[in-house]
């Protein structure tokens, strides 16, 4: 039997029923509701915040042109992009708390800390994958392209927020900083926005919807759970947990 | 039905009356000078103020209209003495389209009617100006003419008998200056940037200088290399206000936020370098400060027209540069790990369908 969803319990080592042989349909939970909320309320926010704010950028485009006219012009533009800004906002001080106060917010924060293995992992695949080496690495709960992703939103999300606040409230930025900071602001929001639209698109899209093992769609962002099979496959050392957890238990 | 007949017989009345008068028995003009061809000549109206009823035959002789006698423009003065005041001519009596006298015209002509000095002559404004206003009475001569009122370096001084101020400015600003000390014609004159017959309201959407087409005026001159390569001034500067958050927001219509105008100045354009201009570094904070409240010297540090992709702009040049090779490089790794990555996928179904690694 799949473990109950239980989201009290998420983050920690998944629990399987005691008793029970394990099988490839069971499945465990891999996100929270509570995780699975904050990523719908982090990708809906961006994904405004980058259609909004890369239509300015490329306001030439013609398409750019029809959004922004669809937006109910500048004026209104600059709104949506600036609520949803405050969502992204609200939600990243929500996850800040989440993972310093929250265990399960904790424990799941210590699994995406990049360590030396992710570095060896990285090598190793690239040797795996040029044929240079038969052994495929093994990947804990999250792998190095997954710790990647997070450090990347991060760091991102960080660097967006800080250099938003300057652009927003530019007369009162003014009064402290020299034009030249406000015109490096602006290139910094403009390209670090286009970076990470397209590290999403393209690679976080590839990840989770394009990757043949995934067409169309995984699903875990929306059930938050995942099979032993897929677990097998992808995080080996994390089903190992699992089944030891579950042979303890017996 | 009917109102098409109307129509025509309103134009063929017309057609008519335009003939008969253009070829109406001309009062020889010795009958009028015995009078205005005395340079004392001159009558005071209700209001006390002395018009000069003099007519110099040689300004008239010199005119386009040498040929034309006195009653072929006044044409209501039918008598002599006058028992009533003659009215103001009528120029549209020969300057019509298809006239049969050849009087030059041009559709131009229609748009003066909505021009806002045509509506204000309409709506009965007494000094709305009529086209001899402009191009002259007695003295009319073509406008390639030096000796016209509206050849191009007399134009501001014929617009600046009723805008007064404003000719004040424009003879002061860097445009003004260079046209009346040194004759230069590429500086725009008053009809450069409102244009001629069809000159609206600043306010009026339609204008040429409406704010949300300023940049545009502007750049007919600004954006030519051609022209700017003359004077060592850069032609990009409506090109970066255009990528600005002001450009782009004018572009999508707003009427608030700043044109060309609004921080160089309109008639008093003056060089940044001139402690009057505007945009003189120590006028910056004040000239930001009408939108920009609490305005201060930050302002004017760093590059305003900044154009990322130009050395020139210093730091935001090597942030950009650096940011889009960040970009392409991360790009082509992550591409590359994509393909690496179903390069292996493909190989792992190979060997599940035939079961065999790879050789």
């Amino acid at each position: 039997m799949p473990s109950k969803e239980n989201d009290a319990a998420a983050g920690q080592a998944p629990s399987v029923a005691v008793g029970k042989s394990l099988n490839d349909e069971m499945e465990i939970t891999r996100f929270s509701l509570n995780f699975r909320i904050q990523h719908i309320v982090l990708f809906t926010s961006l994904i405004v915040l980058g259609i909004t704010g890369l239509s300015l950028m490329f306001h030439d485009n013609w398409l750019a042109t029809l959004i922004i006219r669809l937006e109910g012009g500048v004026e209104i533009r600059g709104l949506i992009h600036r609520v949803a800004a405050v969502v992204l906002i609200a939600g990243s001080l929500y996850h800040v708390f989440y993972v310093m106060f929250t265990e399960a917010g904790h424990t799941e924060f210590m699994k995406l800390k990049p360590g030396r293995k992710d570095f060896s992992d990285f090598r190793q695949a690239l040797k795996f994958d040029l044929g240079l080496s038969d052994k495929e690495p093994v990947f804990e709960k999250f792998d190095y392209v997954q710790k990647f992703q997070y450090g990347g939103v991060v760091v991102g999300v960080a660097t967006m927020i800080f250099s938003g606040f300057i652009l927003w409230f530019e007369t009162p930025s003014m009064a402290v900083v020299p034009k030249w900071v406000i015109d490096v602001t602006l290139i910094v929001h403009g390209y670090e926005g286009l970076l990470a639209f397209l590290i999403l698109f393209l690679w976080h899209q590839y990840n989770v919807h394009l990757n043949p093992t995934v067409f169309p769609m995984d699903r875990a962002w929306l059930t938050g759970r995942i099979s032993l099979k897929d677990l097998k496959e992808k995080h080996y050392l994390e089903y190992e947990e699992v089944v030891r957890k579950s042979q303890d238990n017996e | 039905m009917s109102r098409f007949i109307l129509q025509f017989c309103a134009v063929a009345l017309f057609v008519f009356a335009g003939v008969t008068v253009c070829y109406a028995q001309p009062v020889d003009l010795q009958k009028c000078t015995i009078c205005h061809g005395k340079p004392g000549h001159k009558r005071i109206d209700d209001s006390g103020h002395v018009q000069s009823l003099f007519v110099d035959e040689k300004i008239l002789k010199g005119s386009v209209h040498a040929v034309r006698a006195c009653t072929d423009c006044h044409a209501d003065v039918t008598e002599i003495p006058h028992r009533v005041l003659p009215k103001k001519v009528n120029c549209t009596r020969c300057h019509y389209l298809g006239n049969p006298v050849g009087a030059p015209q041009d559709v131009d002509y229609q748009a003066y009617l909505k021009s806002v000095h045509g509506r204000a002559a309409a709506n009965g404004k007494k000094d709305a100006p009529w086209c001899q206003d402009c191009h002259g009475n007695h003295n009319i001569k073509a406008h390639t003419n030096p000796g016209s009122n509206i050849f191009r370096d007399s134009i501001p001084k014929t617009c600046g008998r009723c805008h007064v101020d404003i000719y004040a400015q424009y003879r002061e600003s860097v445009h003004g200056e260079a046209l009346i000390a040194k004759g230069n014609q590429d500086v725009p004159v008053c009809t450069s940037c409102h244009g001629e017959h069809n000159i609206l309201a600043p306010t009026d959407p339609g204008s040429t200088v409406y704010p949300s087409h300023v940049a545009e005026a502007c750049s007919h001159c600004h954006a030519a290399e051609t022209i700017m390569g003359k004077y060592g001034i850069e032609s990009e500067q409506v090109a970066t206000y255009d990528e600005s958050f002001h450009g782009i927001a004018g572009k999508f219509g707003s009427a608030t936020v700043a044109n060309c105008a609004s921080c160089h100045g309109v008639h008093d354009i003056r060089r940044p370098n001139d402690p009057k201009s505007s945009v003189y570094i120590d006028n910056i904070p004040k000239t930001c400060g009408r939108c920009h409240e609490g305005a201060n010297i930050n302002y004017a540090k760093g590059k305003i027209h900044v154009d990322a992709k130009k050395k020139e702009a210093g730091i935001v040049y090597y942030v950009a540069f650096a940011f889009k090779w960040l970009t392409i490089l991360t790009m082509i790794g992550l591409i590359a790990h994509i393909m690496l990555d179903l390069n292996k996928k493909a190989k792992n179904s190979r060997q599940r369908k035939t079961g065999q690694p790879d050789a």
